[in-house]
């Protein structure tokens, strides 16, 4: 039951509850949900690519033939490569940080994998690096600093844009996603 | 204990649980608190976009022990637009508060002075006058302030002299041990008039060594940061 509560959202109610469940109802799956993670905290480390979890040196999206070298796209988490990858079109590579700078937490260039990155606009096959940090002060400190050393590498960068959400209402959307929409509006034709 | 609507801004967050945040104020009356902020991580929160550092808020928070909770937040203005060098030293900044200033204790004038220097980071000043100038500022807020009007005998200070100057006396003229500065650079920091590099360059010196003092082992992260990223973004 401790070792469940280690889970976000996971409170002693509901490990009690999972705990019974899987050694009264479903010792199967209980078996099954062990091995998996013995398997997964053995096997999957960061791709020496891109930094997503991966269970090979390099992930699938840096070895697949099909995807666009020319693009490369910069995301804080894994799970924002899987909400890209499922949302949009996009076919290029990512590079993931796992987390954005953060000077009060010590957060810096080295912790983000910037030399992996820097690496990566130096081999000469990207073109445009797309910044999809997320619309933070952190995220657009860290857009902007990357930006700076794509720019260096003589790469485009292009930012994702920020702006009211699709079905959304003007009346009640947030001065700072309103005004970033405003000033970010595109001709219309 | 509820306290309603005073000016305010963020110097710091951390996720809290799943959905909440510990954020760290900064308020006019009330000098820095911490709070939480439940459910500002939540996918529709209405604070997440207002708690972040460098946004004018007015705040409201209820609670006597040393975490308060948010219960209202209003934006005041637009964010202040900090880029780049501007915004590591909005950060550095941050720090300093983090660090120097304890919680609960109010500290109006310290509020004004980040206020200013902010300000002054948004329209492009160079960065290093408001920097040194605001150490000195809040340095003097705290009870600690740097003596630069006269030197350890109480003779006024004179140009074209070179000072000892130690933490609790002050600039000297016999003293053996503390940090070389010369009167013009105690005297242009007395008077928040720092121009030429040589200056500032002093100044710098000066107040690195003072606030290590205050800061004690540990070194400020930001200033590492500024390091690393300069590093990198190097030839």
């Amino acid at each position: 039951m401790d070792a469940l509560q280690q889970l976000p959202g996971i409170g002693p109610r509901s490990a009690r509850r999972l705990t019974y469940h899987l050694l009264l109802h479903d010792r199967g799956g209980a078996r099954e949900l062990a091995e998996a993670l013995q398997h997964a905290v053995e096997r999957v480390g960061r791709c020496e690519g891109c930094r997503n979890l991966s269970e090979e040196a390099l992930c699938n999206l840096c070895t697949s033939t099909r995807r666009d070298d020319s693009q490369l796209c910069i995301v804080e988490s894994a799970a924002d490569v899987e909400a890209l990858e499922s949302a949009t079109g996009y076919s290029g590579r990512y590079f993931v940080l796992n987390g954005h700078l953060s000077p009060l937490d010590g957060i810096g260039p080295n912790e983000l994998g910037i030399e992996l990155l820097l690496q990566r606009f130096r081999q000469g096959s990207v073109s445009e690096v797309i910044l999809a940090t997320n619309p933070t002060v952190e995220g657009d400190a860290t857009a902007d600093y990357i930006s700076g050393l794509a720019v260096e590498c003589g790469l485009s960068a292009t930012r994702i844009a920020h702006g009211v959400p699709v079905g959304g209402e003007l009346e009640y959307i947030d001065s700072g996603t309103l005004r970033q929409a405003f000033a970010g509006r595109r001709s219309f034709s | 204990m509820t306290t309603q609507l005073q000016p305010g801004v963020v110097i710091h967050t951390r996720a809290y649980g799943d959905t909440s945040l510990l954020v760290e104020l900064f308020t006019r009356e009330q000098g820095r608190l911490g709070a939480i902020a439940r459910g500002a991580r939540a996918a529709r929160s209405r604070m997440r976009p207002l708690l972040q550092p460098f946004q004018p808020l007015l705040l409201s928070w209820r609670g006597r022990g040393e975490l308060k909770t948010v219960t209202e937040i209003e934006a005041t203005g637009a964010p202040w637009g900090l880029r780049g060098d501007a915004l590591l030293s909005g950060y550095y900044l941050n720090e300093l508060i983090m660090r120097l200033l304890p919680r609960e204790d109010p500290a109006a004038a310290v509020y004004g002075h980040y206020v200013s220097a902010i300000k002054q980071l948004e329209n492009g000043t160079p960065i290093e006058p408001v920097m040194r100038v605001f150490e000195k500022r809040l340095l003097d807020e705290l009870g600690v302030g740097l003596v630069l009007d006269r030197d350890t005998t109480g003779s006024p200070l004179q140009s074209g002299q070179l000072y000892r100057y130690q933490p609790e006396s002050g600039p000297g003229l016999s003293q053996e041990h503390g940090l070389k500065i010369s009167g013009e650079a105690l005297m242009a920091l007395q008077a928040e008039s720092l121009e030429s590099p040589e200056i500032l360059a002093e100044a710098k010196g000066l107040m690195r060594w003072v606030l290590r003092q205050h800061l004690g082992e540990r070194p400020l992260r930001s200033r590492a940061i500024w390091r690393d990223l300069k590093r990198s973004a190097g030839p």
